[in-house]
């Protein structure tokens, strides 16, 4: 499955657009990596629990988002966007989504 | 090109949970993990706190005057004299309770004297004991007193009072820590604090009135009329009848009533105190003392 | 005594009526889907250039709450970390009422398509409950030749800009 931000992908044509395919992940870390961050937040610096929580979740929502597309009959997304919002303290959302397109076969 | 919409399977944005299930995997897991942490700091913020010498502790609270405690002093008008009256009346009992207690050397009590109507006398850090003014009033005669004024001693005599600081801080400190950030269900778990917290305050109470009859027994040299208090205690909480015994049982600070009127029966038995004596009445004017407020 | 009823109360409100409300959404989430398939909503930023159209931008908001025991939970999720269950629906239904009201806006202009759909999701706070704010908004296409009802366009390229 080809996931791609382009709007247009060179040497490839699209027979067919499906219309909008979206993921989306509500993922929090346990209270230790919370309370981890809070004390990181005096000396400032990369927290990286919630790194770790963000690329988890945006890897999630790009599973389900792939998952959506295969369910539709796509077999490329293009134009794909992520955006990130925070649902509650200390769980954030990812949500991704484009267009589930059917290339022409290579 | 063709422009389509298809619909995408359902489900895959949400994960299938059975959401009762999940909500008391969650909820017992939570509390457990609360009451075990609350286990563990009342222990080491009990024991830690009790290494704090009993002097700074009285240095402490040397500056402040527990007779006002909670009182709005300028609406009413007091009469120093028969309020001094009652606090050397108190302080000259608790003189009188306290050798039977052996207290450790530097141990000393000071008992203060408030006119709020509160049923309820109680013990602080500093060795510092408040009687209020309605718990006075439903005494029946000295032994009741007594009994009370030497299981307050009893909470001084164990370091009740700090270590409950010491435990209770270190636990509500952590308990915040962890659900700081669980929105609704802070507040829930917080009170699952203070009810584990209760438990060792419990704890606290019956060893306080173990050591209390036995001072009183050694100051009268019987035990009637110690457990009278409970038995009146027992009359006036009787408002709460709508709360089964087993949940109040749980959810107090101080065991019920009638527990302790049984438990000081049976302590009496087991260390074959007097439990038939005469009572001592309380002294002339303490009910013009009492009334020195009006 | 009281504020342990209370909760309770709260709590078994929050879990009959919540997830009953939010079943009969998705029920009607589904139903109204299936219905406007025929309109299509696209990503992507190039419309197609067939015939011209008249862009109008439309849009759709929805503020769904959240219940107290879906928040409790939630709450307790969140001590021990994972999968934030409770609120991944909200969020789900929360788009997808947004999009669909978007394209029931774009059917009232009896637009063809709707184009460079976006979505944007933000949280709303109300006491220590939530809501959240969902906002999906785009171009929608109306035909501006009468009875072009036929959506399959044959057409070369993927943009006017690929050929």
């Amino acid at each position: 499955m080809l996931i791609s931000n382009l709007e247009i992908l060179p040497n490839s044509r699209i027979v067919r657009h499906i219309g909008l395919v979206q993921g989306s992940s509500v993922r929090s870390k346990h209270v230790g990596r919370d309370i981890m961050a809070s004390f990181k937040n005096i000396f400032g610096g990369e927290l990286q629990g919630y790194t770790e929580l963000l690329h988890e979740s945006r890897e999630e929502a790009t599973e389900r988002l792939i998952e959506q597309a295969k369910s539709v009959g796509a077999n490329a997304v293009i134009n794909v966007r992520y955006s990130t919002s925070s649902i509650a303290a200390g769980a954030a959302e990812i949500f991704v989504y484009g267009t589930a397109v059917e290339l022409e076969p290579a | 090109m063709r422009y389509e919409n298809q619909q995408p399977a359902e489900g895959i944005n949400v994960t299938k949970v059975n959401p009762a299930i999940q909500f008391l995997k969650f909820l017992v897991a939570a509390i457990v993990l609360v009451v075990l942490v609350v286990i563990v700091l009342q222990f080491v913020g009990g024991s830690l706190a009790k290494r704090v010498p009993f002097k700074y502790e009285k240095q402490l609270t040397e500056k402040f005057d527990f007779s006002v405690l909670g009182t709005d002093s300028d609406a009413k008008e007091r009469n120093p004299a028969l309020e001094s009256e009652m606090r050397s009346y108190l302080n000259d009992l608790a003189r009188r309770v306290a050798p039977g207690m052996d207290l450790p050397d530097g141990m000393s009590v000071t008992v203060h004297y408030n006119e709020e109507n509160v049923f309820n006398a109680f013990a602080t850090i500093g060795g510092n004991l408040v009687f209020y003014k309605a718990l006075l009033t439903k005494m029946p005669h000295e032994n009741a007193l007594a009994m009370v004024m030497a299981h307050e001693i009893a909470h001084i005599k164990h370091r009740d009072p700090i270590v409950g600081l010491g435990g209770g801080v270190a636990s509500m400190m952590a308990v915040s820590m962890l659900t700081g950030s669980s929105g609704l269900a802070e507040r829930f778990l917080t009170q699952t604090t203070l009810v584990t917290s209760m438990q060792f305050t419990r704890d606290m109470e019956t060893a306080a009135d173990k050591a209390a009859l036995g001072a009183v027994n050694k100051l009268y040299g019987h035990v009637n009329g110690a457990g009278s208090l409970f038995e009146v205690m027992g009359s006036i909480k009787s408002d709460n009848d709508a709360v089964p015994d087993w949940l109040e049982r749980f959810a107090r600070t101080h065991p019920l009533s009638q527990d302790r009127v049984n438990a000081v029966r049976t302590l009496a038995i087991e260390n074959e105190w007097r439990e038939t004596g005469e009572l001592t009445p309380l002294p002339d004017g303490f009910q013009d003392w009492l009334s020195a407020v009006q | 005594m009281i504020e342990l009823g209370f909760f309770v109360v709260f709590l078994a409100c929050g879990f009959i009526f919540g997830q009953r409300a939010e079943k009969r959404h998705f029920k009607s989430i589904v139903k109204r889907e299936s219905q406007s398939l025929s309109l299509p909503v696209v990503a992507s930023k190039y419309p197609p250039d067939d015939q011209p159209y008249k862009q109008i931008l439309v849009s759709g908001n929805v503020v769904v709450a959240s219940d107290y025991f879906k928040s409790f939970t939630a709450g307790l999720i969140n001590i021990f970390g994972g999968r934030v269950t409770p609120f991944e629906s909200l969020l789900d239904r929360g788009r997808r009422e947004a999009i669909l009201r978007m394209k029931s806006a774009a059917q009232s202009h009896d637009a063809s398509y709707v184009f460079n759909v976006k979505l944007e999701t933000s949280r709303i706070v109300t006491g220590r409950a939530g809501a959240i704010e969902v906002l999906a908004y785009g171009t929608a296409l109306v035909s501006t030749e009468p009875l072009t009802s036929n959506r399959t366009i044959s057409s070369s390229a993927t943009s006017p800009s690929a050929t």
